[in-house]
């Protein structure tokens, strides 16, 4: 059975238009303007149960608006949303119970409190036994290394330790789903990385099923093998990563690196060029004449070294995103 | 149930983290009673009864408010407009925690500690000044004045609820919740007792909620009242108590609406 389905979700907010001067502003105290804001506009996809699926988008593109129609924040406009059985929007006590929701720039902690008082508070809000209390707690302790700082006042923590604290605290029931919202924001890349692992590691130990956004590309990289992209509240690319450049991608990269300086105008002619350092060429290539340039240099030019490969994936994305995609 | 504790456990251990600011709080509280005390101490000199009150039961009547305002006015509430601005509320409604008890016991930590203070405050007070001081031993009158104080306590909670729910729908709560307690202070009887003033006006206040706050456990536990008084006041309060509880749900419904619908 699918643990999420979403399908035709659309959220549509009413947003109160203003005008600028004292005398529209305060006329429309009295007569408001509308205009609505398809934050996301008819979406579906499926999710099987423990899998980790990258969500991605620019700022605005209806990342954060679909997890909290996912978790019951948010009620759709229209279309059906099913996470285990449950319509979120019902927010039953047995279906928050089974999920959490991980917002890098909120938090649930109480501040001044050392976070295991927090803790203590979610294993009565979850109602668990004191044996599985203290067994996640040390799990995830060990996991996150986070020794003795849940002892500490929350205020006290850096950012990076109280990131972690907070995922303690919404995974020490376990939620069989998990919407994790930008989780590494703000973070520096020792730390990026070991969030990253923890969260590899916690969807392979507890077969959880997580749905998580973010702007680093290198989260979703490493972690997601399929990623979700929406771009203006739509859906527009849904599989495999590796694919994606597959599907979206014309070229190639060829590098090229000559024993001499090169005719620049004879270069040009097989594809379009990027960089020249010293001798060092990066040319970009349509896709079906990859093979025949790199055997046009090697035999008609004095080559040392020549590497093609894929475009980056941060590139395809930002093709995507600025709407080339189709063009 | 057990979760609710912990509520106001952590809410505990929360003002230990505010210790200065809790003192000075209590001092704020201790010098307004002491104005008000010498102000009447002041307009009494050599008159024994103003307004159908002896001098003693005045004076009680203020030394007692410390302990009401502790008992009644204490509260955290004005917590939920922030965390509804904020957008931390969300971090409540994803946890299978009614938000509403969850307040309730968060007050309960406020009361308990201001409480505790203002009993230390009265007992200095008394021997400091050593005022005639009227203490109630009619177990009817104490425990219709403890029902009275639990009446209290519930519509005081109801009424600054449905003020921080303005969140919902504005992001300018301070100023109107300002407002709106400096009235209640005046019309909940904290300057002086309500029925002092014209009876055609105290007709209309009996009406009011407000009175119930402050003023109807005193007076209940002052003494000389009748039946009437008794029966009345408890009606109307439970009145406004139905109707203050059915608002509270209707707003909180509306407003988690309009929040769930603006997305913050």
């Amino acid at each position: 059975m699918d643990t999420i389905t979403v399908s035709g979700l659309k959220k549509y907010f009413r947003v109160f238009k203003r005008r600028e001067g004292l005398i529209p502003t305060f006329s429309s105290l009295f007569k408001r303007k509308y205009f609505e804001v398809k934050a996301v506009d008819d979406i579906s996809f499926t999710i099987q149960e423990g899998e980790l699926v990258g969500f991605i988008g620019p700022n605005g593109a209806g990342k954060t608006t679909t997890l909290k129609c996912l978790s019951g924040l948010l009620f759709p406009s229209e279309g059906l949303v099913n996470v285990l059985g449950f319509k979120p929007f019902e927010r039953k006590n047995q279906f928050l119970k089974s999920i959490s929701l991980v917002m890098g720039q909120k938090n649930q902690l109480w501040w001044d409190l050392p976070a295991v008082e927090s803790f203590r508070l979610n294993k009565e809000i979850y109602e668990l036994d004191e044996e599985i209390y203290q067994k996640n707690l040390r799990e995830l302790s060990e996991l996150l290394e986070v020794g003795s700082l849940i002892n500490q006042p929350v205020r006290s923590l850096s950012l990076g330790s109280r990131m972690k604290m907070e995922l303690i605290a919404a995974l020490i029931h376990h939620p069989k789903v998990l919407f994790l919202d930008e989780p590494t924001i703000g973070l520096d890349i020792v730390m990026q990385k070991k969030m990253r692992d923890f969260i590899g590691n916690y969807n392979k130990k507890y077969k959880s099923t997580i749905l998580l956004t973010s702007h680093y590309m290198a989260d979703v990289k490493e972690l997601c093998r399929r990623i979700i992209i929406i771009n203006r509240g739509k859906l527009i690319y849904d599989g495999h990563l590796d694919k994606l450049s597959q599907k979206y991608s014309h070229h190639k990269i060829i590098t090229a690196q000559f024993d001499n300086s090169v005719d620049i105008q004879k270069l040009s002619q097989m594809g379009e060029i990027k960089s020249v350092i010293d001798k060092k060429v990066i040319l970009h290539i349509k896709k079906v004449n990859a093979r025949q340039a790199a055997v046009t240099l090697l035999e008609k030019f004095k080559v040392s070294d020549i590497n093609i490969t894929e475009p980056e994936i941060e590139d395809i994305i930002s093709i995507i995103f600025e709407g080339k995609a189709h063009a | 149930m057990l979760k609710y504790f912990y509520v106001t456990k952590n809410s505990l251990m929360e003002f230990l983290a505010y210790r200065l600011n809790f003192v000075l709080w209590r001092v704020r509280v201790v010098v307004s009673i002491l104005i008000t005390y010498f102000l009447w101490l002041a307009i009494y000199s050599g008159r024994d009864r103003i307004f159908n009150y002896t001098q003693g039961q005045m004076l009680t009547y203020i030394i007692l408010l410390t302990f009401l305002s502790g008992v009644v006015l204490s509260t955290q509430t004005s917590r939920v407009a922030e965390e509804i601005n904020s957008g931390n509320l969300s971090n409540y409604l994803i946890r299978p925690l009614n938000y509403l008890s969850f307040n309730l016991f968060r007050d309960l930590a406020d009361k308990l500690i201001n409480t505790f203070f203002a009993i230390i405050e009265m007992a200095l007070i008394l021997l400091i000044f050593r005022p005639h001081f009227i203490l109630q031993t009619n177990p009817l009158n104490l425990f219709f004045f403890i029902l009275s104080l639990i009446m209290a306590v519930i519509l005081y909670f109801f009424i600054s609820l449905l003020l921080s729910f303005i969140g919902f729908w504005s992001r300018e709560v301070w100023a109107p919740r300002f407002i709106f307690f400096i009235l209640v202070a005046f019309l909940a009887g904290t300057y002086f007792p309500l029925d002092i003033v014209p009876r055609p006006i105290y007709a209309l206040f009996e009406l009011l909620p407000f009175t119930y706050l402050i003023f109807f456990p005193l007076k209940i536990y002052l003494g000389n009242i009748n039946g009437f008084f008794l029966i009345k006041g408890f009606a109307v309060s439970f009145f406004w108590l139905i109707i203050l509880y059915q608002l509270v749900k209707i707003v909180w419904q509306k407003g988690l609406k309009a929040y769930t619908a603006e997305g913050k």
